[in-house]
């Protein structure tokens, strides 16, 4: 166990001066503005303390200093310590080190800041455009405070996303930009030898809508909650939840302990539907329609408590700084419990049908496998990492809301494939069920919504992570003048997961990459949150919109 | 007389082979605790593909597949002795006619995928041909046992006579691999690899749509319904009751029993990998020869 002392001793001993300042606003969240020649010096001695690379930060100082300022945090799970090292560029040569070659995950939030920032990061590996759309004209970056937040500027002409080079004797498979295994849009390129995945180049982000900048510069602290929550389609509660913290951080205030309980409930009531809507999409992806339509029907009762308490069958517009906008009365305390009743004794069936499957376990057991030590390289977070035998769980490692009250376990398992994604995620819904049992016995009394005493005060930082279904969300947030935030920054749990998604596709078999991109449960709404993109259906060609309307209108007339 | 038999089998089974599917849908339907779309929809299904555009991918092939592959699977259907009796034309084939147009329809669906160039098409046809050449010799087989103990390869001949002598060993050996390989041969779960819409969005026919689609879909349920057909023929004993109607109506009170399996077997299975099956079907092969080999000895 290491103290916050302790690590900032550590620091400031090895680096001495390299290490500037350290902030401490708040008991768990070291702040530590560092020299920016030392970061990946500094990054790895964090990582070597047995801290876990959540996401890095980028943000426009301009105004004031004429830099541009990033971040990089780390959690620091054994000790409940969040370790934020902050530094900064002038904004005419905003060049740092990469920390990519030794934490692969940050790869794309480094990607993400060239695109967005234009930061530079030497030693980067992939160094390609990750957000933007390809015809996003150079030098334009949207994030910086110069750029409105509704610029449209006029597209760059004659350019396409070139994939990777496919390794050799290889054929590529389109899957994407639309493709029944992706929800949503983007688009995987499979290089493949025979059925056997050689390697991929991910493209995504197509779905950017640009969240953060409309929030920093349109919105105000009390409207954004409402934006957060339709992050995602599915855990609403959780960007909803994790942002209204991180204000309330920022400005030092405490909401009431009964708001506190309903947002533990809200947060396991979207567990328990996003795990039961995962079963079913697994089972779609496997070919096994039954547990799809079984496990959604299970579903449904807690979507329609869901319209009951919050007014949206999806559970929105419940959380906001301060507290929570709905009570829950007796009343719907019984309906919730009974619901929740039905749903364990219809989960332990299905739970008991799946381990007695033999074909599921052939479809699932040793595919999409890695090992611990690359989960952990990877950063990989929630069911995913807990699979391979990470144990990491934010509402234990990091309570929030009433978690520090809840007794519960955390599944982990070290079959390292799809099936421990499936086990993990079955157990978890019965514990979610636990949760809310006591959370409903024990919630005290008290108003639900608490007002703020006073302006919360400019560039406070405040880092938050809250454990969604998929894994952990983080929200960084730097107060702001004008009611708004100057920075707000949301990692959801796709955004690292995917980026262990080609390791685990390495070496198996195609049709294995529905599932194994499903058992990451994609969410790529959360993970695209600003630009739309437009790319070619996925062979690798360099047609012209002209060119393929006209094509396009030559095969519908030879049909004829 | 006799040729009046053959409008009979190709009327029963083209006004049939919707309803079963439709019977499947039903079925799987109620297993997911769904109401489930009407027992007559697939007819729907058909009528409102034939009534649309009709797109191609440019080539003559495209175009022509899937009434090879319709036409080839009315071909196979017409020797079939319904009603256990023979027709004019059953006497004029053997079993190697059926095999070979069997085949034929198969490979219909692999020269329209593959005219078709799509990516998803070319696997699901890469899928579709390891699957042919694996189950194929379980039917081979199936005939080959009547064939064995009459010593004739007619059609008839061959395929009553597989349970002439009572359920050897080598005939129950053989009906087991038979059902096994039912899934296969009508392209349901556990087996609907080639198919697989999460993975290759249906496959080789991803870019059939309208009437072109429409036939091969209709290839698609008469093929199911002739392999289920096939089995009632071959290894339900006849239950002749002197009425060529009832004797109809018999046989396809058991093809619906068979149907049930059929649904029932895919609504509880997840699909199985190209390379999981191919083990499985090794298996299968194998049973199958076992069967032939005791039946030479008269087991």
């Amino acid at each position: 166990m290491l103290t916050i002392e302790e690590v900032k001793t550590r620091l400031k001993n090895k680096y001495q001066s390299a290490v500037k300042k350290f902030e401490q606003p708040y008991g768990t969240r070291l702040y530590a503005d560092i020299d920016k020649s030392k970061v990946r010096e500094i990054s790895n001695e964090i990582i070597g303390m047995g801290g876990r690379y959540l996401v890095s930060v980028g943000y426009d100082n301009i105004a004031r200093d004429k830099t541009l300022g990033l971040i990089h945090a780390f959690s620091l799970d054994r000790d409940d310590i969040f370790v934020c090292l902050r530094t900064a560029a002038p904004v005419d040569n905003p060049t740092f080190d990469s920390i990519t070659p030794d934490i692969p995950n940050a790869g794309w939030s480094e990607r993400e800041y060239m695109d967005l920032l234009g930061m530079k990061f030497s030693g980067h590996p992939k160094p390609k455009r990750l957000i933007l759309a390809d015809d996003w004209p150079e030098g334009v970056y949207p994030l910086r405070k110069e750029v409105p937040w509704n610029l449209m500027p006029p597209p760059a002409e004659n350019v396409a996303y070139q994939l990777d080079e496919a390794p050799e004797g290889c054929t590529t498979i389109p899957v994407g930009p639309f493709h029944p295994t992706l929800h949503e849009p983007a688009h995987f390129a499979v290089y493949v030898d025979g059925e056997t995945i050689k390697g991929c180049d991910y493209r995504g982000f197509m779905v950017h809508r640009g969240l953060e900048k409309l929030c920093q510069t349109q919105l105000t602290y009390n409207e954004i909650p409402f934006v957060a929550e339709r992050i995602c389609g599915i855990c609403g509660s959780v960007h909803a939840t994790s942002y209204s913290q991180a204000v309330e951080m920022a400005a030092g205030f405490r909401i009431s302990r009964r708001a506190e309980f309903i947002r533990t409930i809200m947060l396991e009531i979207e567990r328990v539907h996003s795990h039961l809507l995962w079963l079913g999409v697994a089972g779609h992806l496997i070919g096994f329609d039954t547990i799809f339509m079984q496990a959604w029907r299970v579903r449904e009762a807690i979507m329609w408590f869901g319209e009951k308490l919050t007014g949206n069958r999806k559970t929105y517009g419940m959380i906001v700084v301060g507290g929570v906008r709905r009570d829950i009365s007796p009343e719907l305390k019984d309906e919730l419990l009974g619901i929740l009743k039905t749903i364990e004794k219809e989960l332990v069936t299905i739970h008991k049908a799946i381990v007695g499957d033999s074909s599921i376990h052939r479809r699932t057991k040793g595919v999409g496998r890695i090992t611990t030590d690359e989960t952990r390289l990877w950063s990989l977070v929630g069911p995913v990492a807990r699979a391979r035998g990470v144990d990491i769980d934010t509402r234990r490692d990091h309570p929030y809301a009433a978690y520090d009250e809840m007794r519960f376990d955390v599944p982990v398992v070290d079959s390292c494939d799809v099936w421990g994604t499936v086990v993990v995620r079955i157990l978890e819904t019965f514990e979610a069920i636990k949760i809310i049992r006591q959370a409903l016995d024990t919630m005290p009394a008290g108003p639900t919504m608490t007002e703020f005493a006073e302006d919360i005060k400019p560039y406070q930082h405040a880092i938050t992570a809250v454990e969604a279904p998929r894994g952990e969300v983080v929200h960084y947030l730097i107060s702001g003048e004008e009611n708004r935030p100057e920075r707000w920054r949301v990692r959801a749990p796709t955004y690292p997961n995917l980026q262990g998604v080609p390791a685990m596709l390495l070496g198996d078999q195609f049709a294995d990459l529905p599932i194994i991109i499903g058992s990451i449960d994609p969410c790529f709404s959360c993970t695209d949150r600003v630009v739309k993109v437009d790319i070619r259906s996925g062979r690798i060609s360099n047609l012209t919109g002209g060119e393929l309307e006209t094509i396009s209108r030559a095969k519908k007339l030879a049909g004829r | 007389m006799d040729i009046l038999y053959i409008a009979v089998n190709i009327l029963v089974f083209l006004l049939l082979a919707p309803l079963f599917e439709g019977v499947i849908r039903k079925i799987t339907a109620r297993v997911q605790s769904r109401q489930g779309p009407p027992v007559i929809q697939p007819y729907y299904d058909l009528l409102k593909l034939l009534g649309k555009q009709n797109l191609s991918a440019g080539t003559v092939v495209f175009k022509f597949a899937p009434m090879l592959a319709l036409a080839s699977i009315l071909g196979v259907i017409v020797f079939l002795p319904l009603g256990y009796q023979a027709n004019y034309l059953t006497k004029y084939a053997d079993v190697i006619t059926i095999i070979y147009l069997l085949t034929l329809g198969g490979v219909s669906v692999l020269l329209g995928a593959l005219s078709s160039r799509n990516t998803y098409a070319a696997i699901g046809s890469s899928r579709e041909m390891i699957t042919m050449i694996m189950v194929e010799p379980v039917l081979a087989m199936t005939f080959i046992l009547g064939a064995v103990k009459v010593k004739s390869m007619g059609i008839a001949a061959s395929i009553s006579s597989v349970t002439a002598g009572g359920y050897g060993a080598s005939v129950i050996v053989m009906m087991a691999a038979y059902l096994m390989a039912l899934q296969a041969f009508v392209g349901r779960q556990p087996f609907d690899i080639a198919e697989a819409e999460v993975e290759i969005l249906e496959g080789p026919f991803i870019e059939y749509s309208g009437p072109n689609y429409a036939l091969f879909k209709y290839y698609l349920i008469l093929k199911q319904m002739f392999y289920a057909a096939l089995f009632v023929i071959v290894f339900i004993p006849p239950f002749k009751t002197g009425w060529y109607g009832a004797d109809v109506l018999i046989q396809m009170a058991f093809v619906l029993v068979v149907f049930i399996g059929i649904a029932l077997m895919g609504a509880t299975h997840p699909r199985l990998r190209i390379d999981q099956a191919q083990k499985f079907y090794a298996v299968l092969i194998a049973a199958s020869l076992a069967a032939v080999g005791l039946s030479v000895y008269g087991i």
